[in-house]
This record gives structure tokens, C-alpha cells and sequence, in this order.
């Protein structure tokens, strides 16, 4: 009796619980229990953890067309048909009790739009294609209710518009409506929780991940001043992601993307004492901006053009944006996803924005875990995807996705070659394998009808698997950073397997996943991304094009074996040798610590190997409602055996050169040549920031700031000045003679008999 | 009814009156004859008020400047004591000299600096008619009884 | 403007004779031509009393107004012009004096000796007091500069220029027609102002049954404006006990 509370709730639940976690720390543990603070936030993230699972597991795939997995062209239409009407009178009875308030806050206003919010569970009845066809007949759609919608359009977007674009019908997203937040004119943003198979999946790596981190913080932050600061910034993260991915609207989605670079700022600058961390989080913050600029103005540029914000308006129904495209600049698509890419770009540190995230690391460790590597970052990758209707119709958007995407793998993993900061490695490796994730989105562009679907499913998998192995890496880093007292440059230490073998453990899981050496996570995600290239390199006419992408992702993959393990030689390998800081004894994490490495470890060996090779991921994804059908994808075996062969190579090649237990300890000067510093530096790129933008912009400032002091300035003390000048001219006025004024009250007497005289008069 | 022209002559005296005294008001500075002037312009206002009472043949003219009597009386015994008051403190009659209105930091005007006329010299007693050989002063005590 | 000059020019020369004398009189400084301003003045008075005070009755009664209205004006002109305060003083108990002929000629004997004891015998009694109190050098440099003996003459005479702008208009409205509104009675206040005899008119009954009938409140209120005074001027006046004056 209770299934349609828990139906109901579980949505809010994800984000409230961290959000109560959050208010609690402050109100509370600010005060009382300042080294507690981190159970408020755990106990909140199991809750949420098993919200999420529940929603993953039971609520989203009730709303799954059955029997349908992605095989939109056979047609279903009769079973669903047989199902909502099944369920609909069940449903109705339901809808009595568990829609009367909200039911009550319709306006008849809302009625006109079939997607309302609450009524998701009418929305499986055949009816509501009907009310789309007497509101805005689509193409083809009316006639095929519960069917699959070919979308064939002679419009003229001539050969760009995806001919044969089949969509699945029947897959529908969980809405809870929660607020109605404003409603202007034709604006109408309502707070809408919305859960479909692509927010369910990335809700689970989210709560999973921060679960475990929540964890290992509450260790590793353990005795420090700002305790209470730290896991109430955590939480609110935890919350904002949440509702980020929650987010049922193009404006709600942008409001906590902004909140998490908020809580990304207040966790970078978390030692806001030290310079470097502040500029870190002025940097990271500043950067973000510009992405978040053209996120805006994508957003404008939606509401513009579909007259809506609203995903289940946008995406619920799969004729709503070929339909209102008919006819319309095709630039004006491609400009939308542009603009909504640039917004990713910002977020998810792409090649011209890149910068901030290496300099993030100067936040606490569990923060460049959760945040700088497994979850925030990939907004932008889920943005992409949650947009890939929009983006099927662009292959100039998609072919600059897949532009970035490769510039940003090939730089960042070509600078995290040499770099001697354990975390700044694994930072250019979350840039680099970023930069993956974009290029599997990107891949579509060759053939966005058939290849979207494999593009976003192995992206978001690449995602899903480079949340556990990434943040196993950095909580490892983490607890080497902690056991050697705030030391991370790898020249200083070397040889720690024996000290702290958990730890070596866990990375060693971590590295070889990242690296993707077969049968890990990361062999199988990678391996899909260079599938689904491979794909694209076979359409005709993007065989130059695409080889060019797939020969970078190869190199970068080599890259990547080599530095994981660079690093992993280099932290665990050679002669013990420990800093100064870390006093006698370097000890092993402790057990609050150690637990999350574990269970993290495990995942990363094993996540990609479970859902891998099982399609049990890709085919809870395609239930994603709004994503172009297309035939499932096998195994390419040939790119197994090539990633397979490269990442081989290049943990052999690391091995080779800094694996020997005799080696030297590592010196730069030794290695020094003009590829090596400019690797070490990132290619320059913060000098050429520096140079192109910061010095110009400085320059500016100082030029607006003396205008300011010396024009501007003056002309408001010239202001102020104006009364005193006035006042001095009249001051005499009031001179303070006793007879003055007298003089001036006959005057005026003078002045009044001669009115009235003239009045009356009449002169 | 009176006689008209006897009525404008009474008028045309009582407005001469009237603007000579509004004339000292304004130029005099000396307290006391300020308020002599405005004694002066009452007379004036009486001396209108008893020429129309005469033309309407009414007491009523009569009665208001009995009015204006006692209130001429009163104002007169309270501005000396106010003249008296403010005497004692500049020892001094010039009105000018009460012309303070600046904050203290600010600076001052040119017109605050105007001629004013310093405080004449301390004079040891009134200088009342002198009746009889004047009094002789101890030589060696100073003039001034000033406390 | 010319027209207007010379239609007017009853009402301009003597206010332009008597702001001459008084201009000349003003106190500023050792040097006033005395003899200048009495011409000028004598010639103001002399057209004021031929375009303005043309004989109206009886030659003796015609012969005290001139002679007490000269008087009340000239001392008003020397009052305000003299160097010396207690001349000043004395003048202004002269213009009282003439001010109280006029009352009699006005039919208000009572008053007159009212205001004579009043005035003559009080204020200036206490003005000169005060003025020998506190000024007992002799005039003063304060009495020998006036302020704005221009500005303040100029504007003096602009409002007697008005006021008698506005009889010489009235007054010629009443001889044409008769009376003017403003000079009547009005209709509805004749019983309750009640109209006397002339004889009776400056009577000591007659004013005191006006004051006790009709104003009987103002009467009070004076009362009450007397004893105020009285406890204001007690308490403001300076003390022995606080160091002489």
C-alpha cells in the first residue's frame, strides 16, 4: 500500500537528503559535535544512495515500453495499447488519491499542454498522443499511436536532416512536479523533478561515488578546523548534482550547474588561507563563466526557438523539435547546440577552458575526487547527451564536439606525461578521458541516425566507469598525500608499496582500469568510444576525418597507459624514500578510509566488466525517452585487440623506463628538452592565457581604473561640488543680520500689496 | 458717517508713520531703537484704527487700539528685558553683533567679518544725569564692577 | 511709463521729496547735509499737505491736524535719523505726543490720554532707562552707521508708495461714488458693533461698554497677555545676584 508513497518520494528524496544533511551541519554541527560533521552528511548519502538504486531499479523501468529495447520499428503498439489500458483504470483510481493537490493547482491553462508534470501516469495512455495531435499535429506521429515515429521530413534541411530518425515511443521519464517556481507571460518554469533511464544511471554514480567519499573524507579531513565547512559544502554539491541531474527544465538545469560551480569554488578555496587555493578557485570560477555564458545564451536560444525550456515538452514527445524545425534556418540548430556545447566545454574542461581543472587539485582531495573527477565534470558530457535530440540534427555541432573532444584527449594526455604532482596526472588524465567522452558523443556526427544512440550509451558508460576507477585513483592519491604530510610531488617519495600496501592496491586497480588494460572497467568503455569511431570512420566521406579522431584516441590511449602508470611507478616503485613532512612513521589510511579504497577498487575492476560486455547498461540507457533508435551494437573485437595491445604497450613502456627497482630518483634536470618543458607546462597554455587575455584585460583595467579616478572621479566630486558652489551663491542670503531678513519680509510685503493692489485695481 | 477727507488725511499720516517706522526698524542698529521703530509703526496702525472707528461712528476702533496698547506695552517690557539680556552678554546694543548662524568649523564669510563694532569701554556706572559734584572714586581700585 | 509718470505725479513727487530727506538723513558717518534733506523734506511735506491733506472742515480743527500730523512726521523722520538714542527717545515721545493729538482729533479723548501715560509715562520712561543702563557713552558707532540706508529707504517708501497708491484710488472711488464698499459699515455688523453718537464717540462710557460688551474677550485675553509679560520680563531681566547688568 505503500508503492505510490514510495513512487512519489523517492524522487525528491535523492537531492533532499543531502540537502538536509546540509542545513543540519550548519544549523547544528557549526555549534555542537564540530568533529561529527561528517555523519550528518554519510547517513544522508546512504539514504540518497538507496533512493537512487530504488529509482534506477523499480521506478524508472515501470515506465519502460515493454518488450521494447530500442527496436522502435517493430511495431509494439498493440501491447502498449493493451498495457495503458490495463493500467489506466488501475491508474485513475490511483490518480484520485495521489494527484488531488495537484490536481487542484491546474489551471485549465495547463490542460493544453498534454506533458504536464503530474500526470505522468495518464501519460502512458494512448490518449495522450491524441491531445498532441489536437494541440500540434505532428507529421506522422497522430495516426501511429504507441508506435514507433519515423520522422520524414522534405524539408529544407535537403540532405541534414536525418532521414529515417526512429524514435521509441512509450519510454517515458518519471516527473515529479514539485513548485511552481514563476510563471510570466509565456514563461512558465515550474521546479520539476525528472527521472529518466540516462539521470537514473548517472544519479546511481553520483550517490555511489559521494557515498564512498563522504566516507573517506570524514577520514582524511579528520582534526581539521573547517570540518563542519567542508562536509556542509559537500553537501550542498551532493544536493545541486542531484538536482542538476534531476532538473526538469532547461533553466532549473542551469541554475544548479551554477550551484555546483559555486560548491566547486567553496571546496577549491576550502583553504582559503593559502594563496594558490584562492586563486585556484578564482581561476576555476572565472572559467567557468565564459562556459556558462553560452550555456545562457543556448538556453535563450531554445526558448526562442521551441518556445519552451521544458524537457518532457522538448524530449518527451519525439515529433515536438522536427516539427518546429520544419522550415527554420538549419543554422539555427547547429548554433543551439554550439552554444549549449560551449556551455559543456566550461564545466567539463575542454580544450580552450581547460586550465581551470589542473589547478583545482589545490582543493582537499576528496573534493578533487568527487567533484574534479568523477561527477561535476561530467555535466557537461551529460548535458550533451541529455540534449542529443538536438544535437542529432547538427553534424556541424557534432563534428566540433568530436573536434574538441580529440584536441582535448591528445593535449591533456601529452602534458600529463611529465608532470611530477601525482594529482595533477590524474587531473590531465580526467581532462584527457574527458575529452574521450566528447569524442564518442562527437562520433555521431559521421551518421547522427544510427550512430547517436551508441555514441551517448558508450560516452555515458565511459562516464559511469571513469567515475569509480577515477575517484579510486584520487582517494589513493589522497591517502598518500596523507600518510606523507601534505606531500604530493612525486620526486619526493617513491618505493610506498610496502608502507601502505591497501592503498598500493587500490591505485594499482585504479591505474590498470584508467590505462584499460583488458577486461577492466575502462578496457570496456574505451574500447566502446574506439568502436563507435571505428563506425564513424566507415561511413563514407568521413573516412579522413574520423581516421584523423580515431588515430588521436589511439595515441591518447597509449599516453594514458604510459602516465597511469608512470605515476604508479613512480609512487609505489623504487627506493623507499619519504619527505620530511611525513615524519617516522608513514602509516596506512585508516579503516574510515581504507573501507571506501576497497569498495571503490572493486567497482573499477569490475563496473565495465559487469555492464560491459552484458549490454546491461546500454540497454537500460536507450529507455532514455527522446533518443534515436538504432540497431544494438556488438563487440568490436578488432579494437579490443588494439586497445588491448596499446595499453599493454604503454604500461610496458612506463614500466621500462620508471619501473626498475634500481632507478634514479627522478630529476627534472636530467630529462630536460624542449618536448619534455613543454609537456611539463601544459603547452604553454597559461602563458599564452596569461599573455593573450590576462595582461590585455589587466592593461584595460588599469586604463579604466586611472579613467576612472581621474574622468570619472572628478566629474562625481564635480557633482558633489555643485551644491556647495549654489549654496556659496546664496549663502550670502543668509548672512544671519537681524536686518536683512527684515528687509527681505518688507520686500516681500512690498511685493504682496502691490498683487493685491494690481488685483484689485485691475491694472 | 465721518468726514472723507478727514479720513484720508488720518490715513495718509498713519502710512507715513507706518513706512518711517519700518524704515528705522530696518536701518537702525541699535536694539532699543529697532524697537522704538516698531513702536513708531503701531502708532501708525492705532492712528487707523481710531480714524475708522471715527468715520463708522463705532467704538470698535477705539477698542482694538486699546488692544494694540497692552500689546505694545507687553512687547515693550519683554524685549527690554530681552535687550537687557543680550547686553549683558556682548556688552553691546548693536544688533549686528547677533549674527552668529556658521558652525563654529566652518570659515567664516566675508559678511561675518564685516564691520562690527567693537564692544565700547567698560564704563563703571550708569552715567545717569548727574545731579550734584560727581563721586569720587578710591584711586586705587579699578573702575570696573564687572564680577 | 511716462504717461504713467505724469499721471501719477501727486503720488510720486512727495514720496520722491521725502526719500530724498530721509536718504540724506540717514546716519552714515560724520558728514549729512541737515540743510538739503530739510529743504527736500519741508517741500515733501508741503506737497503732501497740498495733493493730499486739502482742508476738510473747520479751519482750527484743519489747523491741529496739520500742526500734529508735522509734528508726528517730522519726529518720526528725526526718531529714526538722530544720532543719539535718547534723542531718538525723545523724538519718538514727541511723535506719541502729536500721535495722541490726533486721537483727540479723532474723537478718542480717552485714548489719547491712555497712550500719553502708557507711552510717555512708561515705555519711554523705560527706554530711557534701558538706554541709560546700557549706553552710556554717548552714541555709539552702531548709531552712527544705519544698514541699508538705501536699499532699506527705497523699499520703505515703495510700501508707502503702495499704501497710498491705494487710498488716492479709494479715496477717488468714494468721492465719485459716494462711499466705497470698503469704507461702509457692514450690513449685518451695525447692531453689534453699536453705533454712537459722535459726541459720545471718544467717551470713556462709550469705549468701556464696547470693551466690556463686545470685546470682553479681548479684553481678557490682554489680561492674560499682561501678566505673561510681566512673569516673561521677571524672568528674562538680569539680576543682581547674577552680576549687575
Amino acid at each position: 500500500m505503500f508503492d505510490w508513497l514510495t513512487k512519489e518520494s523517492v524522487l525528491w528524496i535523492v537531492p533532499a537528503a543531502p540537502l538536509v544533511a546540509c542545513l543540519w551541519i550548519v544549523v547544528v554541527n557549526q555549534f555542537v559535535g564540530r568533529q561529527r560533521a561528517h555523519r550528518p552528511l554519510v547517513v544522508a548519502m546512504f539514504i540518497s544512495w538507496l533512493a537512487a538504486i530504488c529509482l534506477a531499479t523499480t521506478i524508472v523501468p515501470e515506465k519502460f515500453a515493454k518488450g521494447d529495447h530500442g527496436h522502435g520499428e517493430e511495431s509494439h503498439g498493440a501491447a502498449d495499447h493493451d498495457h495503458a489500458a490495463g493500467h489506466e483504470h488501475a491508474d485513475h483510481e490511483h490518480a484520485d488519491h495521489e494527484h488531488a493537490a495537484p490536481a487542484e493547482e491546474k489551471t485549465p491553462a495547463d490542460e493544453t499542454t498534454p506533458e504536464e508534470t503530474t500526470d505522468e501516469d495518464e501519460e502512458e495512455s494512448g490518449a495522450e498522443n491524441a491531445a498532441v495531435a489536437d494541440s500540434a499535429p505532428p507529421p506522422m506521429a497522430a495516426g501511429a499511436a504507441g508506435d514507433a515515429v519515423p520522422v520524414h521530413e522534405e524539408s529544407s534541411y535537403g540532405g541534414e536532416l536525418p532521414r529515417g530518425v526512429t524514435y521509441p515511443v512509450g519510454n517515458h521519464a518519471v516527473v515529479k512536479f514539485v513548485y511552481q517556481w514563476m510563471k510570466v507571460g509565456k514563461v512558465d518554469v515550474a521546479v520539476t523533478l525528472r527521472a529518466d533511464a540516462m539521470s537514473a544511471l548517472m544519479l546511481v554514480m553520483v550517490t555511489s561515488v559521494s557515498l564512498l567519499v563522504a566516507i573517506f573524507a570524514g577520514g582524511y579531513m579528520h582534526g581539521d578546523p573547517g570540518y563542519p565547512r567542508f562536509f556542509a559544502a559537500m553537501a550542498l554539491f551532493v544536493f545541486s548534482m542531484c538536482m542538476l541531474v534531476l532538473a526538469g527544465n532547461f533553466l532549473l538545469m542551469f541554475v544548479f550547474w551554477e550551484a555546483v560551480g559555486l560548491c566547486s569554488y567553496l571546496l577549491i578555496g576550502y583553504w582559503y588561507k593559502k594563496p594558490s587555493a584562492a586563486a585556484a578557485a578564482k581561476k576555476a570560477f572565472v572559467v567557468n563563466r565564459i562556459g556558462d555564458f553560452g550555456f545562457i545564451l543556448g538556453v535563450f536560444m531554445v526558448w526562442v526557438t521551441f518556445g519552451t525550456l521544458d524537457f518532457e515538452t522538448l524530449f518527451g514527445n519525439p515529433a515536438f523539435i522536427p516539427q518546429v524545425l520544419n522550415g527554420i534556418d538549419p543554422a539555427i540548430i547547429t548554433t543551439i547546440c554550439i552554444l549549449l556545447f560551449i556551455g559543456a566545454i566550461g564545466k567539463s574542461a575542454q580544450f580552450p577552458l581547460h586550465v581551470w581543472l589542473p589547478d583545482a587539485m589545490e582543493g582537499p582531495t576528496p573534493v578533487s575526487a568527487l567533484i574534479h573527477a568523477a561527477t561535476m565534470v561530467t555535466a557537461g558530457v551529460y548535458l550533451v547527451a541529455r540534449c542529443a535530440p538536438l544535437f542529432v540534427l547538427s553534424q556541424t555541432a557534432l563534428g566540433f564536439v568530436a573536434i574538441i573532444g580529440a584536441i582535448t584527449a591528445l593535449l591533456a594526455a601529452f602534458t600529463a606525461l611529465t608532470q611530477y604532482d601525482l594529482k595533477r596526472v590524474l587531473a590531465y588524465s580526467t581532462v584527457s578521458q574527458l575529452g574521450f567522452m566528447f569524442m564518442s558523443l562527437g562520433a555521431a556526427a559521421a551518421d547522427p541516425v544510427h550512430l547517436m544512440q551508441p555514441a551517448v550509451t558508450f560516452a555515458m558508460f565511459h562516464m559511469f566507469t571513469h567515475a569509480f576507477f577515477k575517484a579510486v585513483l584520487f582517494l589513493s592519491a589522497g591517502s598518500v598525500m596523507h600518510s606523507m604530510g601534505d606531500v604530493i610531488d612525486m620526486r619526493r617519495f617513491s618505493g610506498l608499496k610496502k608502507v601502505m600496501p591497501v592503498t598500493h592496491w587500490t591505485f594499482l586497480a585504479g591505474a590498470a582500469a584508467l590505462a584499460g588494460l583488458p577486461l577492466l572497467s575502462g578496457f570496456w568503455s574505451k574500447d566502446e568510444i574506439l568502436a563507435v569511431i571505428w563506425d564513424a570512420d566507415r561511413v563514407p566521406g568521413y573516412g579522413l576525418f574520423f581516421g584523423a579522431i580515431l588515430a588521436v584516441a589511439l595515441l591518447a590511449s597509449l599516453m594514458t597507459a604510459f602516465y597511469t602508470f608512470r605515476a604508479y611507478f613512480l609512487t609505489f616503485h623504487g627506493p623507499e624514500r619519504f619527505p620530511e613532512e611525513a615524519g617516522h612513521h608513514p602509516h596506512e589510511a585508516p579503516p574510515a578510509m581504507a573501507w571506501p579504497l576497497r569498495i571503490l577498487g572493486v567497482a573499477a575492476l569490475l563496473v565495465g566488466a559487469i555492464a560491459g560486455p552484458t549490454h546491461l547498461y546500454a540497454h537500460y540507457l536507450h529507455h532514455t525517452p527522446g533518443l534515436p533508435v538504432s540497431e544494438p551494437h556488438g563487440l568490436n573485437y578488432v579494437m579490443m585487440a588494439v586497445s588491448s595491445i596499446i595499453a599493454i604497450a604503454g604500461v610496458g613502456f612506463a614500466w621500462m623506463v620508471y619501473g626498475k627497482a634500481d632507478r634514479k630518483a627522478y630529476n627534472v634536470q636530467e630529462r630536460y628538452s624542449p618536448a619534455y618543458e613543454l609537456s611539463l607546462q601544459g603547452l604553454h597554455l597559461d602563458a599564452v592565457y596569461q599573455a593573450l587575455v590576462v595582461r590585455p584585460m589587466q592593461a584595460l583595467s588599469e586604463l579604466s581604473e586611472t579613467l576612472d579616478r581621474l574622468f570619472v572621479d572628478k566629474l562625481v566630486d564635480a557633482v558633489g561640488y555643485l551644491p556647495g558652489i549654489f549654496g556659496s551663491l546664496v549663502r550670502p542670503i543668509q548672512n544671519g543680520f537681524l536686518q536683512s531678513y527684515a528687509l527681505v519680509m518688507l520686500l516681500g510685503l512690498v511685493i504682496f500689496v502691490f498683487g493685491v493692489l494690481r488685483a484689485i485695481a485691475g491694472m | 458717517m465721518g468726514d472723507l477727507s478727514h479720513l484720508q488725511g488720518q490715513l495718509v499720516v498713519g502710512a507715513i508713520l507706518f513706512a518711517l517706522g519700518a524704515i528705522g526698524f530696518l536701518t537702525r542698529r541699535n536694539l532699543i531703537l529697532i524697537m522704538l521703530s516698531a513702536e513708531l509703526m503701531l502708532h501708525g496702525v492705532s492712528l487707523n484704527l481710531t480714524a475708522f472707528g471715527q468715520y463708522h461712528g463705532t467704538a470698535a476702533g477705539q477698542a482694538f487700539t486699546v488692544m494694540v496698547l497692552t500689546v505694545s506695552a507687553c512687547e515693550a517690557g519683554l524685549a527690554l528685558a530681552l535687550i537687557l539680556t543680550l547686553y549683558r552678554r556682548r556688552r553691546s546694543l548693536d544688533v549686528n553683533l547677533w549674527s552668529n548662524l556658521g558652525e563654529p568649523d566652518l570659515p567664516k564669510l566675508a559678511q561675518d567679518i564685516l564691520e562690527v563694532s567693537p564692544a565700547p569701554r567698560e564704563q563703571p556706572l550708569p552715567k545717569l544725569t548727574p545731579a550734584g559734584p560727581l563721586p569720587r572714586y578710591p584711586k586705587s581700585a579699578p573702575p570696573a564692577a564687572k564680577p | 511709463m511716462t504717461t504713467w509718470i505724469t499721471e501719477h505725479w501727486r503720488l510720486l513727487l512727495p514720496l520722491a521729496l521725502g526719500w530724498v530727506c530721509v536718504w540724506l538723513l540717514m546716519p552714515r558717518g560724520p558728514h549729512r547735509s541737515r540743510a538739503l534733506a530739510g529743504i527736500f523734506g519741508l517741500a515733501g511735506l508741503l506737497a503732501v499737505k497740498f495733493y493730499w491733506l486739502p482742508p476738510s472742515g473747520p479751519l482750527l480743527q484743519d489747523i491741529f491736524f496739520l500742526t500734529f500730523a508735522a509734528m508726528a512726521i517730522i519726529g518720526g523722520v528725526l526718531m529714526i535719523t538722530d544720532h543719539n538714542p535718547v534723542y531718538a527717545a525723545l523724538w519718538f515721545a514727541i511723535v506719541t505726543l502729536a500721535v495722541c493729538g490726533l486721537f483727540l482729533l479723532n474723537s478718542a479723548p480717552f485714548l489719547s490720554a491712555a497712550t500719553v501715560i502708557v507711552y510717555a509715562g512708561a515705555i519711554i520712561v523705560t527706554f530711557l532707562f534701558v538706554i541709560a543702563l546700557a549706553q552710556q557713552s554717548g552714541s555709539a558707532m552702531y548709531d552712527r552707521r544705519a544698514s541699508h540706508p538705501t536699499l532699506a529707504t527705497l523699499s520703505g517708501f515703495l510700501l508707502l508708495g503702495c499704501l497710498m497708491f491705494t487710498l488716492q484710488e479709494w479715496g477717488g472711488q468714494a468721492a465719485a461714488e459716494g462711499g466705497n464698499a470698503f469704507l461702509k459699515v457692514p450690513a449685518g455688523t451695525t447692531a453689534n458693533l453699536g453705533s454712537v453718537a459722535t459726541e459720545d464717540l471718544g467717551s470713556l462710557r462709550s469705549v468701556g461698554r464696547s470693551l466690556f460688551t463686545d470685546y470682553v474677550y479681548a479684553v481678557e485675553i490682554a489680561g492674560t497677555v499682561l501678566l505673561i509679560a510681566t512673569i516673561g520680563a521677571i524672568c528674562m531681566a538680569p539680576r543682581r545676584s547674577q552680576g549687575n547688568l
